[in-house]
């Protein structure tokens, strides 16, 4: 019953701030439909890192195969949205597949540097490769995104598809953590060992949720470009990783609520304090640092503390 | 056709040869206990018939297949189930979930099966659950069922660990050192576990270093020395062989 | 014909810079098993001390040099001190996280201080051109390389000889016997990453006259140290110094026969192969530095 006066509050959003906040409904539209897409790009992350243990910092990648697709298919192929859309989780997808074959072979140091060094290597072709991707001249003139005949064009509607998009990776999420997948995810990433005596396959597991973490992160991009209408290169680079790891460290690693309440934060609260990029990163820097150490289970742990199955992901083995 | 087999098995590691040739043969229901001083091979054995280690040399047969370095988790789904000598359990599941792990692999369903939850997989479901609770009330863990794995004591971990291995029901159960580190309470609990696996008929390969434990419940005794086995038998012909007595006190 | 030559040796500057930058990382390693994502940091904050000495206060440049590379000591050791010895009991996702955000925190830091646009620092080295052969390289070049050699003689003195440097061998090979033994870990952890960081500082002395100072310098480079390391075989530091020069010879080539848009993917590009084809690393799984 919460839940769905809780959606059904999310859902009137825009109306509300109309009515109370009219000069200020296009900014805080703008920030909302940042934090759906954040939350979802959160989440998709958060599969990989939290669920299965695996520390990838490919993900810009990923978000901007996607993005650039979909972009590069709209403009010059002229494609319809709901294609490129489909093109761009596919190739994403498709790319964790290939990558995640060799890097799931390493080491946890390698795997991480290794997904590092595609992030970095992906951003370098995006930058340089000037004849496809228009480098840092950026792809421009995206067109808004068309289900069918529905055309999303005004803001309260790029909002309420952020919002489909959020449930729809919840959703995805929920079911992917839960009941057997999750445990046989939970199985991997805490005892490797004993899941393989239990007839789990490690790797297998470990490439589905990069494959699925990866294809919506691909998604996540489509519809962002669709949304801004401009994509260029510096939107891969690594501050997405730490960005990301920020929201879900904070609010809570491998938790749906808690990664959904990191990223709300972590978009909603720059806006607030209206701070300088560069300022922003700092504090980004410190926060994760500070989170990481100090209460690596983030504000979601916080809360769990008090009751009996108090949750560490990421603390200290003895 | 024996149960398992393991023919010139051999494991080296950077020069130092841990297995050495070893043969070991297992008819169905039999309950054989692998001994010998540390360092002897014991777990390096385990771990190579297993799939967790890759033999350099040798073959493994289960039920006349041919399973050498053939991967820990395929290994574990034809039937072949283990403890390990450190204790492991799976710390942030709950033991009632440790047990479910363990058999839903068992059960064939696909992966978007499992994401939607299809009645087939809630049928499943609903059954390992019941089995789970079985095998919990059998090692008297039934009050703990919803607590976190990791909260338990280390004998109730190990008899977890030990329901685990038995929730696939395998045809074959190697048990790496189960009277290790548990007080004598659990020590009679243990072979009393154990006994009961051989009177319904499944196979046993236990590793283990206390002595009144393996003379006990042992059909057979098999002793390793160096990598190499020295010595096989009933129990009271191997304790007395000279071989083995020169093994454990003659250095 | 001294096109080859040229590029050549570019690759051998390179390959000091990367060399000294990833023996820093795999001293690391070797010690404490920890990787230190902030490590091209080092080198960046290193560079900007060196500007500051040699340009803004107008020292000499081997004292503006010694300055960048105490200076960075000193950080090395209050960074072991203050992040290090926090996490070093911690697992390695808080690890990796840690010095990460640590590395965005600096960068970002060092734009808000010295700001975007790159320092240029020539030295009259730098600027002094010698024709050997039919091959134009400047002397800051051979002052780079000649400093390289003397630098990693001296650790391998160091770590065969010195007190100190034979703990850090022992420390990497075996960590609880030191222990047992009565050797002061802490203090031995503390010490290396006052090197490292050194070195890092000392690389940035050398070979700032030659290539720009700027805040993103560090990430790149602590991917090509990263993939020295792993190439050369993880905490075996001579395996780093071959590996390191083996990178920058080949991004060198690369950069001027292939594509110089692309030479930054090299690095990744041979980590990768290696990676597949010998995880070990080209000179195998040796255990310590």
């Amino acid at each position: 019953m919460r839940w769905t006066v809780f959606a059904a509050f999310l859902i009137v959003v825009p109306w509300l701030v109309a009515a109370a906040l009219p000069g200020q409904q296009r900014y805080i539209l703008h920030v909302l439909i940042f934090t759906t897409l954040y939350g979802a790009l959160a989440l998709s992350y958060d599969l990989v890192v939290g669920h299965v243990g695996s520390l990838s910092l490919a993900h810009p990648a990923f978000f901007g195969i996607g993005a650039y697709t979909a972009a590069l298919l709209a403009t010059e192929a002229r494609w319809p949205f709901t294609i490129a859309l489909a093109a761009g989780i596919a190739l994403a997808g498709l790319v964790a597949l290939a990558l995640g074959v060799p890097m799931f072979r390493l080491t946890e140091h390698s795997f991480a540097m290794g997904t590092l060094g595609f992030a970095i290597v992906t951003q370098i072709v995006a930058t340089n490769w000037v004849d496809f991707t228009h480098g840092p001249l950026c792809v421009t003139g995206i067109p808004k995104p068309q289900w069918g005949a529905l055309r999303v064009a005004t803001l309260p509607a790029f909002y309420w598809m952020g919002l489909a998009t959020v449930a729809l990776v919840g959703l995805l999420y929920h079911g992917l953590t839960t009941f057997r997948l999750g445990r046989a995810f939970h199985a991997v990433r805490d005892n490797q060992t004993l899941a393989a005596a239990a007839s789990i396959d490690p790797l297998r597991y470990r490439m589905l949720a990069f494959v699925v973490g990866g294809a919506v992160a691909g998604g996540v991009g489509t519809l962002y470009v669709s949304y801004v209408g401009v994509l260029c290169p510096g939107e891969l680079t690594v501050s997405l990783s730490v960005n990301l790891l920020v929201m879900i460290f904070l609010g809570g690693v491998g938790s749906l609520r808690g990664v959904l309440v990191g990223a709300a934060a972590f978009t909603a609260l720059p806006e607030v304090l209206r701070m300088a990029p560069t300022w922003r990163m700092v504090i980004y820097g410190l926060l994760l640092l500070v989170i990481v150490i100090r209460a690596p289970e983030g504000l979601e742990g916080l809360i769990r503390r008090g009751s009996a199955l108090g949750r560490r992901p990421f603390s200290s083995r003895a | 056709m024996a149960l398992f087999e393991a023919r010139g098995l051999t494991k080296r590691f950077l020069g130092v040869t841990a297995v050495d040739a070893v043969d070991l043969t297992l008819e169905a229901g039999e309950l054989v206990s692998l001994i010998g001083p540390n360092g002897s091979g014991k777990t390096t054995l385990f771990n190579c018939v297993t799939g967790y280690l890759t033999p350099d040399a040798g073959r493994v047969l289960f039920r006349g297949r041919d399973v050498t370095g053939v991967a820990a988790h395929r290994i574990a789904r034809l039937g072949l189930g283990r403890t390990f000598q450190l204790v492991s359990v799976f710390p942030r599941l709950s033991a009632l979930e440790n047990l479910l792990t363990f058999l839903q692999q068992h059960q064939e369903e696909s992966v978007v099966a499992r994401l939607v939850r299809t009645p087939r997989v809630r049928r499943f479901e609903a059954a390992a659950i019941e089995r789970a609770r079985t095998l919990l009330e059998s090692v008297g863990l039934a009050a703990r069922a919803d607590a976190p794995a990791g909260s338990l004591s280390y004998g109730q971990r190990k008899l977890l660990a030990f329901a685990a291995a038995l929730m696939p029901d395998p045809d074959l159960l190697l048990l790496d050192e189960p009277a290790a580190a548990v007080n004598p309470t659990m020590i009679q609990q243990m072979k009393e576990q154990i006994r009961a696996l051989h009177r319904q008929g499944k196979t046993v390969l236990l590793v283990e270093h206390n002595m009144d434990v393996v003379m006990d419940i042992s059909q057979r005794v098999v002793v390793l020395d160096h990598g190499q086995k020295i010595a096989e038998g009933p129990p009271e012909a191997v304790r007395r062989d000279a071989k083995v007595v020169e093994a454990y006190f003659g250095r | 014909m001294g096109d080859l030559v040229e590029q050549l040796v570019h690759g051998l500057t390179l390959g000091s810079l990367y060399a000294m930058v990833a023996t820093g990382l795999a001293l690391m390693f070797g010690v404490v098993r920890l990787i230190n994502f902030a490590h091209g940091e080092f080198y960046m904050l290193g560079g900007y001390a060196f500007w500051y000495a040699y340009g803004e206060l107008g020292l000499p440049y081997p004292a503006a040099a010694l300055v960048a590379t105490a200076a960075m000591g000193v950080f090395g050791l209050v960074y072991e001190r203050s992040v290090i010895r926090t996490i070093l009991s911690r697992t390695w996702h808080v690890q990796l996280i840690a010095t990460l955000a640590t590395s965005i925190t600096l960068t970002n830091l060092a734009i808000l201080v010295f700001g975007t646009q790159p320092k240029e620092v020539p030295t009259r080295l730098s600027s002094v051109i010698v024709e050997v052969g039919g091959v134009r390289l400047a002397w800051q070049r051979v002052v780079v390389l000649a400093a390289a050699v003397v630098i990693f003689a001296g650790l391998e003195w160091f770590v065969t000889r010195a007190k100190l440097g034979k703990a850090m061998r022992a420390m990497s090979q075996n960590r609880e016997a030191c222990a047992v033994v009565g050797v002061d870990v802490q203090r031995v952890a503390l010490a290396t990453f006052g090197i490292s960081a050194a070195l890092a500082g000392a690389a940035a002395a050398l070979v700032s006259p030659l290539f720009n100072i700027f805040p993103d310098v560090g990430s790149l480079l602590t991917l090509k140290a990263f993939a020295a390391v792993i190439v050369g075989g993880f905490g075996f530091v001579k395996g780093a110094i071959a590996a390191a020069f083996l990178i920058g010879l080949a991004e060198s080539l690369a950069a001027g026969y292939v594509s110089y848009a692309y030479k930054d993917a090299i690095a990744f590009v041979v980590m990768v192969l290696v990676l597949l084809v010998r995880p070990q690393g080209l000179f195998g799984r040796r255990i310590g530095i």
